[in-house]
């Protein structure tokens, strides 16, 4: 399991606009700052034997409005999908 | 609501990135950070690159499963790049060593058997027997230590004691050789003493920043994000950017500039040359400040002595300064006009003169970067040296935001390589082993009979030093490209490798690492944590506890000593290097590697091991073992104290004080604080005293060492007066031909770090950037019937493997030059490479050879 958070900087008042972009890409949600032009973003997997989080997050770097993506926080424990369900139901 | 486990882990990742951005969230997000997630946070410092980042390691049931930029730390505040984010994954590669395997056959060790699993005392005992023979039998250059900017500082001060004062020998170099030499032999020809005046503070000072052959937004991501985001919000700021290929930093660019290899040299020289046709020079600076001198041409290029351009040269390896006016040195740079350096270079007038202009103008202050493009240079000390001309003839140096600045590519290259000195030619703290005074103090610190160390030319007090042969010691340095030669011509026999994988790394594989190291008159140890391509072509791989595994510090490139402590332990059978070192030193006797007249200066040491002599001194081991804990009251393992039974790093660094911080010192300037100060912060950047850092060295106001009315002083030259040091374009050693009639450039990318050892073993990491590719410009492509994504092979005079072309990636080639990454073991570039060196600083230069490329 892989969960990151990162901040992407966007070009000025694109904000809003880079933070829809972004949401369409699996994994990826955006939690905040697009009125400061520095989202607050998650990009996490679903326990896939290989992880497609760095390609996700290379792809994010492409997006349009995007000047730069930085890294804050990685998760990579080994938990099972069993555990995570049985915490979540 | 009760918060899934996922859930909560995400709210943790959101607030650390949200506290670093300086954004609000709304406050159901926030809150759950707070709560305890049983996660033990530490501090550590990055196990990459020179920027030296502090990662915060999060250890849960004795294993790293998470990690976040340290938001406290000066360097990166919070901050982390890709590479650091697949930290925890880089201990837990499948294919961990956890025993020491030794080639044997029928029981046996044979140089051609198979690797087998064997015990530590009979992986030890097998090569000492070996170390031993060959020390007596070839000299002090017989054996030889290939150690690492890697290393922890600990780890380099017991390697030099084990090679320079145990068994007697200078055949000692780190890795950082190939990397950092001709940094540090600029600094000491221009300013007496090693490493920037700066550091990472000029990144918000500085209003114009100038990149020379340094690809910062893959190679130190993090410096690059603080220099992006002064370009972006303080008016005015300029970037330029100077490589013989477009990457990424060309994004930001204001002028960026593709220049023809090697011409850096000319570029460099016209700047100067429009500083004093404009009459711009800062006169005051140059006049109390400044020596002119000028520096021996036409030198070669560290080529065997045999190679024609080595018989050629006039000068070969020659660089003895002589003073100059500054009328001569003026007339020196005057044929580098701007038609002239555009001519060579290729880049457009317009561009050079925009470049000259911001170093001219007295009101705008300029930072400049440099890592591997100026340093891996045939000519890598006179162009290191160029560019220290061009700041000081404008007197931009040394206060914040004017900054000559050498970036470090290896996390402890200054810490440990340059600092404590594992250089063939030095000791600790700047001593050298060319001055008998300098050996003399180390000698009297490591309380050591007088003469102990070889000297570089083999006397002392005028007088020959005696070999545990009975002949004379003769010259004893031996530098990294030449080892691999002596181990091919057999004159060094034992080769311990440790913290990097050289035979990946080092220029010319197939006409001399690879020789060297199969020879079968050798015996090849290496040491390491996986099964790497150097690990392969040894004859002992000993497995190697890494970075978090042990208490460990490094140093980085702005003069930052950082401390960790031990957060997991390593696995199976696996050591730390210093223990491997500490332990080998016990199976050898003083006898085995002195004569018996050194003995009898000191009888006390008859019969005792090196590792009574060197560490058991009564000095290192002084500090008994203590249970590690943080501020916090979280408890943490030392497995060398343990092991020893004593506190093995608080003692070596404590006696490695003794040659950069008490009173009578041979060279100030290096003061370090003590022990424990380290654990309890970010890291401090030396000189410091009574507790302060220093930020800008040199001048008054920042530095100690310069008194009140001095105003700037360069005190590691006898006059406090810095070098210019005029140098002119010469050609390099291979340009392409009719028939290699491509450049090829070598280097890294963003994903992989050096040999790829580490961070291929991580599967996000591998799948993001798999394998080499060749990237080329898609007319050459075109004009060899080549497509994107095409098998193609490359080849120059010594090697040739196959990778696909990339016309469209990351990096532009111009028409003429390619660029191929050097972290693949399946496609190993330095199959093709030059064994070509900086005659002066012995560095090779991986940048500039000849190749040509066909369809495969």
């Amino acid at each position: 399991m892989n969960i990151c958070s990162l901040i992407v900087h966007t070009k000025p008042t694109l904000g809003p606009q880079v933070s829809d972009r972004l949401q369409t890409f699996q994994g990826v949600e955006v939690h905040g700052g697009s009125e400061e032009d520095k989202l607050i973003v998650t990009v996490e997997d679903k326990g896939e034997t290989v992880s497609p989080v760095s390609d996700t997050m290379n792809a994010l770097r492409d997006v349009e409005g995007v000047v730069s993506t930085i890294l804050i926080y990685h998760y990579g424990g080994e938990e099972s999908m069993e555990e995570m369900n049985r915490e979540i139901n | 609501m009760k918060l899934t486990r996922r859930e909560f882990i995400k709210s943790n990742a959101v607030a650390a990135a949200a506290s670093v951005a300086g954004v609000t969230l709304p406050v159901t997000k926030a809150a759950a950070a707070d709560a305890d997630d049983g996660i033990r946070w530490d501090k550590a410092a990055c196990r990459y690159c020179g920027t030296g980042c502090s990662v915060l390691m999060g250890v849960k049931d004795g294993k790293v499963v998470a990690c976040q930029g340290d938001p406290d730390a000066p360097v990166n505040k919070g901050l982390n790049c890709i590479k650091g984010y697949f930290l925890p994954k880089i201990l837990y590669g499948e294919d961990r060593l956890t025993k020491p395997l030794l080639r044997k056959t029928n029981g046996k060790y044979d140089k051609n058997g198979k690797f087998e699993a064997v015990s530590w005392d009979e992986a030890f005992k097998t090569m000492a027997e070996k170390w031993i023979a060959a020390r007596k039998a070839k000299g002090p250059k017989g054996i030889g230590m290939f150690g690492s900017g890697q290393w922890t500082v600990w780890e380099g001060y017991a390697a030099s004691k084990l090679l320079k004062a145990g068994f007697r020998s200078n055949s000692l170099e780190p890795n950082a050789r190939h990397c950092m030499a001709s940094a540090v032999g600029a600094f000491m020809r221009g300013f007496g003493i090693d490493e920037p005046m700066g550091c990472y503070d000029d990144l918000e000072h500085a209003d114009v920043f100038v990149l020379w052959g340094a690809n910062m937004a893959e190679m130190h991501p993090i410096l690059w994000s603080r220099l992006t985001d002064t370009r972006l919000t303080k008016p005015g700021c300029e970037v330029h950017v100077l490589s013989t290929y477009e990457h990424r930093c060309y994004e930001l660019a204001d002028n960026g500039m593709v220049f023809e290899p090697q011409t850096d040299l000319a570029i460099l020289n016209y700047i100067a040359n429009y500083i004093i046709q404009n009459k711009a020079y800062n006169k005051e600076f140059i006049d109390k400040h400044v020596n002119f001198t000028k520096t021996p041409t036409d030198i070669g290029y560290g080529l065997r002595a045999t190679d024609p351009r080595e018989k050629a040269a006039k000068n070969r390896n020659k660089g003895k300064l002589s003073k100059i006016s500054f009328e001569e040195y003026a007339k020196s740079v005057e044929p580098y006009t701007l038609e002239h350096a555009s001519k060579l270079s290729k880049v457009p007038k317009d561009k050079l003169l925009k470049l000259a202009k911001v170093y001219a103008d007295p009101n705008k202050k300029v930072s400049s970067y440099w890592t591997m493009g100026f340093n891996q240079h045939t000519r890598g000390v006179w162009v290191n040296g160029l560019c220290y001309n061009v700041h000081l003839l404008m007197g931009k140096i040394a206060e914040p935001g004017n900054s000559p600045f050498s970036l470090t590519g290896q996390p402890s290259a200054c810490g440990t390589a340059r600092e404590v000195g594992t250089f063939t030619h030095r000791l600790p703290a700047d001593l050298v082993t060319k001055k008998d005074a300098h050996c003399k103090f180390a000698e009297k610190t490591w309380q050591l009979p007088a003469g102990t160390i070889p000297r570089a030319n083999g006397k002392t007090d005028g007088a020959d030093q005696t070999d545990i042969s009975g002949k004379p010691m003769g010259k004893t340095l031996i530098h990294a490209v030449a080892m691999h030669r002596a181990l091919k011509d057999s004159k060094m026999n034992c080769f311990w490798v440790m913290c990097n994988n050289n035979m990946q790394a080092a220029a010319n594989m197939n006409d001399e690492s690879y020789p060297g190291w199969r020879n079968p008159d050798n015996f090849i140890a290496v040491s390491d944590p996986y099964p790497t391509v150097s690990a392969q072509a040894a004859d002992l791989i000993l497995p190697t506890a890494m970075w978090i595994e042990k208490e460990g510090a490094y140093g980085n490139a702005e003069r930052r000593t950082q401390f960790w402590r031990e957060q997991v332990a390593a696995p199976g059978e696996s050591k730390s290097d210093v223990w491997q070192l500490m332990e080998f030193s016990k199976y050898v006797k003083v006898e085995d590697v002195w004569p018996a007249d050194l003995i009898a200066k000191k009888p006390e040491y008859a019969g005792k091991t090196l590792y009574d002599v060197l560490y058991a001194n009564g000095q290192v081991d002084k500090f008994p073992v203590e249970q590690v804990t943080d501020s916090r009251g979280n408890k943490y393992d030392n497995h060398e104290s343990a092991d020893f039974g004593f506190y093995v790093q608080k003692g070596l660094f404590e006696e490695y004080r003794l040659f950069n911080s008490v009173k009578g010192i041979p060279k100030k300037g290096h003061e370090m604080a003590p022990f424990e100060a380290y654990h309890k912060v970010r890291g401090l950047r030396w000189p410091v005293i009574d507790g302060k850092e220093t930020l800008w060295r040199f001048r008054e106001g920042y530095d100690p060492h310069v008194a009140k009315g001095e105003g700037v002083k360069f005190y590691g030259k006898p006059d406090g007066k810095a070098n210019i040091i005029t140098a002119p374009y010469e050609p390099a050693a291979e340009p392409p031909d009719k028939e290699f009639d491509l450049w090829l450039c070598t280097g890294r990318v963003l994903e992989h770090w050096h040999s790829g050892s580490m961070t291929r073993r991580v599967p996000e990491l591998y799948r993001a950037v798999p394998d080499a590719v060749i990237y080329m410009n898609p007319k050459d492509a075109k004009k060899r019937r080549l497509r994107n994504g095409a098998l193609a092979k490359i080849s120059s005079r010594r090697g040739e493997i196959v990778c696909k072309i990339d016309t469209k990636g990351r990096n532009k080639p111009p028409e003429g030059l390619v660029f191929v990454p050097w972290f693949d073991a399946g496609r190993l570039i330095n199959k093709l490479t030059l064994d070509q060196t900086d005659p002066l600083s012995k560095e090779t230069d991986y940048k500039k050879c000849a190749v040509k490329i066909s369809r495969a």
